[in-house]
């Protein structure tokens, strides 16, 4: 499938001309030369251990390490971001840091960090705790004399009850503090805590059930939320004080305390104590507080010393993770000591990659150096476009359709025009291509900034798409002059217009209208027909021949692309069995009716251009009456119409009958496959024999042909009218606009307030950028893709090949795998 | 008349820009070539669009018809 070049070659036209080399790379030097072949970005190695599973190959430790690496390094970055440091975006001194020297530190500086963070968390507890000390010393003093007073009343009540009743147990239940005589001082206990206040309520109807009501609760609510101990989190709270007598109650309640998760703390009745203790508890609340802070200090420091090498390491291991990927991938020669590598990579590249392998035989001080030889296979190899910042863009269009096969000729070239051509002629006004036109500068210039900057989706795919987005609004500033509309108004820039009134009273411009005194308006639509009664009819008749027009010439641009595939590939059965029927149908057909509106636009005459196409194949033989153009019209269109006819078994037939016959002669002439070299590595024959001997099912050819041959038929007419879209667009375009423009901004400047002005040009503004500038030009770019997709491309585009995605630290992408 | 003329200041207009991009950047022989080929197309797309608005305003069929209050 050598390429036969008719003419001078062109960058971006076909995709470059690659090769399967081989490398054989001596075990030393080996990680040193995968590093350097990293650098240069040019090679993508084949998996020559596709058979064995991740764990079985060579360098799966190494991998490990590195795995272990970056999730310490991934723990790193989520405690930076917590604590609010960033890491540092200095690119520092590019310092060749060794990876045994790098784990070492990680695992000191992971070892110190989870030390600080258990020492924290155990010192926020414990203040936390001592908070809650000290509040419940405060409020419970509050409100504690009043209601141990009314604890003890109750207690009373309760025993002179009980002691009525005269019941047999109630010396059992005495342990200490009751005695017969109900005049003696009652002694009660309390317990005291802070308890959840949603759990409050259940917290005390609990307790009065288990107790059988002989407690007496006193509650208190916290004004502001705590912090609550255990779980770190800030939860509303109530401080309780329970009385109680009895040891069997006082465990009851400690139960259900605990179930309820309310933390108790001791309290004193009495009062000096009381003033000792918080002050006692201030104090040390003040030194947990710093204490705490100086460890949060020493965190920080820690975390920026991390922060200085963090980005460093992170590359690092994503560097040396890919590298044992790469080398993973390679198959070992046990008995040469060696590891071959197979990879595809650019004719070009091939003294770069012979540089690189030197440079790293020589710094490994290795013995031998790196032998590097190309193959020859009959695999189809990848498909690599050089392209830059400008071209990129494009060329992505082109790959979301489908990646051209090897060699063939690249639509992505003309896409760089026409795209934004179509897309303007959709678009077409010349205030709105200024707005777009300074939009699209602005992310220009900031480009440096944006490029270093992790952006949203939209705000990237946007950013990714400038110099289209540029070119779309130059474009649209160009066929917005043509359409003469700046946000709808027209402007006579051009010279005088050609139109004026009848008679010098202008009695009949709205009834039988204006007529044409002067020239023709030299560039674009003549100003005075915006607004006329009249402007659709002429508009629509305009922009529909012009689809017409320039879908025609794009289908033809197609086709002739389809023959300079076919040179390069060197398949004269595609030349005159496919691209000569094609030429000759369409252009029979819509070639003509191109033609008959080029004459009927010359000539002026009224004839009806749909009645010429229909008749020519309704009845081709009648008289064309008033329906003649020009002089032998009639045997023109036989002669057109019996070439179309003819044309199609052309396309269909004869192409599988040869096609059968050429695979015959090479199947005679071809007794032995071709032989391999038998070379040092036994696997990479496995790879290459697969061609060997192609299958030809005669159905299967002629029913692929018939399809393809039906697909263009009928194509031809459907694409032809897609493009009418170009149409259709470009009138809902000019309608909005107009329509924002008198219904908003003329009606507000009718009413002479300057406050419904204001009002009325805001929202002229918000309807314009939210509808015309963002809405149209995403519906303008959609048709404008399609046109291309399926209406160019599918005349000549095979679409399936595959990327070229060599072995690149820059292209390292975020994610581990 | 004035079709030929504006025609060929299209075709000068473009020979003049692709002077200026082979001068600007010129980049061997197959780098000038793709420049030449993006010049070329633009400037043919741009001028049949000019071209078909402006035949069609030649001999036109209907006429502006104003609307009342103009």
């Amino acid at each position: 499938m050598v390429g036969g070049g008719c003419c001078p070659s062109m960058e971006l036209f076909r995709s470059e001309p690659m090769q399967l080399v081989q490398l054989i790379i001596p075990i030393e030097s080996a990680h040193m030369t995968i590093s350097y072949l990293g650098d240069l970005g040019l090679i993508q190695f084949k998996d020559l251990n596709a058979e064995k599973s991740p764990f079985q190959r060579t360098y799966a430790t190494q991998i490990k390490r590195c795995g272990e690496m970056a999730r310490k390094l991934r723990f790193f970055r989520e405690q930076m971001m917590k604590a609010g440091v960033s890491p540092s975006t200095s690119p520092a001194r590019q310092v060749d840091i060794d990876l045994d020297d790098s784990e070492l530190k990680l695992g000191e500086f992971e070892a110190e960090l989870i030390e600080i963070n258990a020492n924290s968390e155990k010192l926020q507890r414990t203040y936390n705790e001592l908070l809650e000390y000290k509040l419940v010393l405060q409020k419970a003093g509050e409100f504690f004399y009043t209601a141990q007073s009314s604890a003890t009343a109750q207690q009373r009540e309760i025993d002179a009850h009980q002691f009525d009743e005269g019941s047999i147990d109630s010396p059992l239940l005495l342990e200490q503090e009751m005695s017969a005589d109900p005049s003696k001082q009652v002694k009660l206990g309390f317990i005291s805590g802070l308890i959840p206040r949603e759990k409050s309520m259940a917290f005390e109807r609990i307790i009065f059930r288990a107790t059988r009501g002989n407690v007496f609760l006193k509650q208190a609510a916290v004004e502001y939320s705590v912090t609550d101990p255990v779980s770190g989190e800030k939860i509303e709270k109530n401080v309780f004080v329970v009385f109680y007598s009895g040891e069997r109650v006082k465990t009851k309640i400690l139960k259900i305390c605990e179930a309820f998760g309310a933390n108790r703390y001791p309290f004193t009745d009495d009062l000096r104590k009381q003033a000792q203790i918080i002050t006692e508890v201030s104090e040390k609340i003040a030194e947990m507080k710093t204490t705490i802070d100086v460890g949060l200090l020493h965190r920080d420091n820690l975390l920026k010393t991390i922060g200085y090498q963090f980005e460093q390491w992170d590359f690092l291991v994503r560097k040396e993770k890919s590298i044992y990927h790469t080398l993973n991938m390679l198959s070992i020669d046990v008995t040469k000591k060696c590891l071959v590598a197979e990879g595809w990579s650019p004719v070009f590249a091939i003294k770069q990659i012979q540089d690189a392998l030197h440079r790293a035989s020589s710094e490994s001080n290795s013995q031998v150096g790196a032998i590097f030889q190309v193959l020859h296979t009959k695999e189809s190899p990848p498909t690599y476009f050089r392209t830059n910042k400008f071209t990129s863009a494009f060329q992505t269009i082109v790959d979301a359709y489908g990646v051209a096969k090897y060699q063939e000729a690249n639509p992505g070239l003309f896409t760089i025009i026409t795209f934004p051509f179509l897309f303007a002629v959709m678009f077409g006004d010349w205030g709105h291509g200024i707005s777009l036109f300074l939009a699209s500068l602005f992310f220009i210039f900031r480009e440096k900034k944006f490029s270093g900057q992790k952006l949203g989706d939209m705000t990237e795919m946007i950013f990714g798409g400038r110099y289209c987005i540029m070119l779309m609004a130059m474009f649209s500033i160009y066929t917005g002059l043509i359409y003469n509309e700046f946000f709808s108004v027209p402007f006579e820039l051009f010279g005088k217009s050609a139109y004026a009134c009848r008679d010098t009273l202008c009695r009949d411009a709205t009834t039988v209208g204006l007529i044409k005194v002067g020239p023709t308006y030299p560039f674009g639509l003549d100003p005075k027909w915006h607004g006329s009664r009249s402007e659709l009819p002429f508009l629509n008749s305009l922009k529909m021949k012009m689809s017409i027009l320039i879908g025609v010439t794009q289908m033809n641009l197609g086709i002739v692309l389809s023959y300079f595939n076919a040179k390069f590939f060197g398949n004269g059965l595609n030349i005159w069995f496919q691209f000569i029927p094609q030429m000759i149908f369409l252009n029979s057909l819509f070639g003509y009716l191109s033609v008959l509106i080029i004459m009927k636009w010359c000539t002026g005459s009224q004839v009806d251009l749909y009645h010429i196409m229909i008749y020519m194949f309704l009845s081709p033989t009648d008289d064309l009456g008033e329906n003649q153009l020009f002089v032998g019209q009639k045997n023109v269109q036989l002669t057109l119409l019996l070439l179309a006819l003819v044309a199609v078994p052309w396309m269909l037939l004869p192409k599988p009958f040869l096609l059968k016959k050429q695979h015959q002669e090479r199947h005679q002439g071809q007794s032995y496959m071709m032989l391999h070299r038998t070379d040092d590595s036994l696997e990479v024959e496995a790879h290459h024999d697969s061609h060997g001997h192609e299958e030809f099912e005669f159905s299967e050819v002629f029913v692929h042909q018939l399809i393809h041959t039906i697909e263009f038929v009928l194509g031809s007419v459907s694409n032809t009218a897609s493009y009418l879209r170009l149409w259709a667009l470009s009138l809902a375009h000019s309608e909005l606009s107009s329509v924002f423009y008198e219904k908003v901004l003329l009606l507000a400047w009718g009413f002479n307030n300057i406050i419904i002005l204001i009002i009325g040009i805001m929202v002229f503004i918000f309807a314009t950028v939210g509808v015309l500038l963002v809405m149209e030009t995403l519906s303008a770019f959609l048709h404008a893709l399609r046109l291309h997709w399926v209406e160019f491309m599918n005349k000549f585009y095979e679409g399936d090949g595959y990327q070229f995605q060599p072995f690149a630290f820059a292209l390292l992408s975020e994610e581990d795998d | 008349m004035g079709f030929l003329i504006t025609t060929l200041i299209f075709i000068v207009t473009g020979v003049i820009a692709s002077l200026l991009v082979r001068i600007c950047c010129n980049r061997g022989p197959s780098g000038n070539l793709f420049h030449l080929t993006l010049v070329i197309t633009a400037t043919v797309c741009c001028w049949m669009m000019w071209a078909i608005v402006y035949l069609a305003q030649m001999k036109p069929l209907i006429v502006p018809i104003l609307s009342e209050g103009e």
